[in-house]
């Protein structure tokens, strides 16, 4: 309750600040309509030639393609910022004021900092996926839409604790901007359903770059390819991984403060 | 009465790597590293009262901010023992850290772009201070540090020792019973340092706070300590009030006199530090000042006498130099 109360007053807080960068939504939407438009362009290319990718028809991929412009969107306003912010403090040594605060330092380095405009993309992913459920054959009923919200809340949670999980490796190698470039490169493969890559690279993408819980599932649930089980798994895997973050996260504040040493 | 904070026998090893200059020891490092242990602090003791207010002082990298970290939890001690409101630091509970406070000059916790309003509804939310103490403690600070009209303003705007002012505020909100203060009033000028001191000596007088502070200036612990700890390569040279500081260090001290008939030779009763216009300041043992005060007021026709200490920075000098040959 207490640690609600801390992230809406850091969030009310954060909204303020931007609101002084009104200009910034201008660059925000064309970014936006840049990468969306050309998204749409490639996905019409190659229905073009085929009428189905790996199971999956042309709207039901529009449907994982909003998804993927949604999920960039949260990753973009709320957890990339935070996470530069984390590597900014670790290497001025500001992160000395947010450890000698009476707070959970995990998630207060993962509040401090959000780029509201970003989050225009979680509007124009919501659109894109409105737009497309509404070329379904078959719409998805109340269950499947409850699905998808709880999918799409999982997919948020492991989005954040995976990119904390890296971001964590700036207090053994201080610089990691170039890792988490390579991550973000990454996350493009997620516009594509995980279903369709070859064995190696969908194991890969499920479990070591999570992008099958944070986007697919989300999709398949509102495209009737989610099970109640695969919906768990994806719980027991949130679950898991945040636990994973949370320790890697204590043994990283232990290097930082010498205690292993 | 119980100290609030007690410190004894601490001490702080960092493992560094280390490797010659040039390409191939830079290649053979990677393959084997070397490490070397250096003790930053080596078995340091103290205490500070409640209430108290205690200069911590050194040259740079005698361990002074290594031992602010391990007193406000940041590091963890490699021996010894911390304990500081009768919590040990290490564990950084919240019940503890809600009760200090960090303050460092070459840092800033306020977020850049927005009022530091704002960032002390933050620091609210962090301390959980509830909304009445809040406003009281928040307009008092705002009061005591002369920022009611800098608050508003975004926190890039201000100038340095404003935002100096801003910092100390939001850093003092939730009413800490220990202040660490580590190099407070770096940078500002003189008139703004004067202002910070002068908050601090009112703040601590008014809440009974205990303060460590570290600061180059010593204009700083003149005027807010009555004791200084004193160390050097982690350990501690000097422990007490300042009077004895001088009186250990610095066995000297200056007479200067204004003599009726310019160009008269002192050289005689001292050396001479000092000449002109008829102004002579001879430094001379402590035992015989007044001594060579009397035989200069005999034999001389005197206008003007003055005995002083040498100044702070003189006598830590010495004392870092001795502490170096012994």
């Amino acid at each position: 309750m207490e640690s609600l109360r801390l992230v809406g007053t850091f969030l009310r807080i954060g909204v303020q600040t931007e609101l002084q960068y009104r200009s910034n939504v201008v660059f925000s939407v064309l970014q936006s309509l840049v990468a969306v438009g050309t998204s749409l362009a490639v996905l019409a290319l190659v229905f073009s030639h085929t009428d189905s990718l790996g199971g999956w028809s042309g709207d039901e991929l529009l449907v994982v393609m909003g998804v993927y412009v949604l999920m960039g969107g949260v990753l973009r306003s709320v957890v990339q910022p935070a996470m530069n912010q984390l590597m900014d403090d670790v290497q001025h040594g500001t992160l000395d004021f947010v450890l000698t605060k009476p707070a959970d330092s995990m998630l207060l380095v993962s509040i401090r900092r959000i780029e509201l405009w970003q989050s225009v993309d979680v509007l124009v992913g919501a659109g894109i996926v409105g737009f497309a459920l509404s070329r379904l054959d078959t719409r998805p009923g109340l269950l499947a839409v409850l699905g998808f919200v709880v999918a799409l809340a999982l997919g948020v949670v492991v989005l954040w604790a995976f990119w904390l999980l890296l971001t964590t490796a700036a207090f053994w190698v201080v610089r990691t901007d170039s890792l988490v470039e390579l991550l973000s490169g990454m996350y493009q493969a997620g516009r594509w359903p995980v279903t369709i890559y070859p064995g190696w690279l969908r194991i890969g993408f499920t479990f070591l770059v999570p992008l099958a819980f944070a986007i697919t599932v989300p999709a398949q649930a509102l495209t009737g390819r989610l099970s109640v089980w695969l919906l768990l798994g994806a719980a027991a895997f949130t679950v898991g991984l945040v636990a994973l973050t949370r320790w890697v996260w204590s043994v990283g504040l232990r290097a930082y403060s010498g205690a292993s040493a | 009465m119980e100290p609030a904070i007690r410190v004894r026998d601490l001490r702080k090893t960092f493992r560094v790597a280390e490797r010659d200059a040039g390409l191939g020891a830079s290649v053979r490092s990677l393959v084997r590293r070397r490490y070397r242990e250096v003790a930053a602090v080596a078995g340091v003791s103290f205490d500070v009262a409640p209430g108290e207010v205690v200069g911590f002082l050194g040259p740079n990298g005698a361990g002074k901010t290594t031992t602010l970290k391990m007193l406000s939890g940041l590091l963890h001690p490699t021996g010894g023992e911390v304990s500081v409101l009768g919590h040990v630091p290490a564990r950084r509970e919240k019940a503890y850290l809600g009760r200090i406070t960090l303050v460092m000059g070459n840092r800033n916790q306020l977020q850049w772009d927005i009022p530091a309003l704002d960032s002390f509804e933050l620091n609210r939310a962090v301390y959980r201070i509830p909304e009445p103490e809040f406003r009281r403690a928040r307009d008092e600070l705002v009061e005591l540090l002369e920022i009611g009209d800098l608050v508003r303003k975004p926190v890039r705007t201000l100038s340095l020792g404003e935002r100096m002012k801003a910092e100390v505020a939001a850093a003092l909100l939730h009413r800490p019973q220990v202040l660490f203060l580590d190099e407070p009033t770096i940078g500002l000028d003189i008139g703004a340092q004067k202002r910070l001191r002068g908050f601090v000596a009112e703040y601590t007088r008014r809440h009974g706070a205990s303060v460590l502070l570290t600061s180059h200036y010593m204009a700083d612990v003149q005027a807010l300590c009555q004791r200084v700890v004193v160390i050097d390569k982690g350990q501690v040279l000097f422990d007490g009030g300042l009077r004895q500081l001088t009186a250990r260090f610095s066995p000297h001290q200056t007479i200067t006199v204004q003599l009726a008939e310019p160009g008269t030779d002192l050289s005689a009763f001292g050396a001479v530090v000092e000449a002109g216009e008829g102004r002579v300041s001879i430094q001379v043992p402590k035992a015989e000042t007044s001594a060579v005060a009397g035989r200069l007021l005999a034999a001389h026709a005197v206008t003007d006498l003055t005995i002083e200490d040498p100044p702070i920075e003189d006598v830590i000098e010495q004392a870092f130099s001795a502490g170096r040959t012994a």
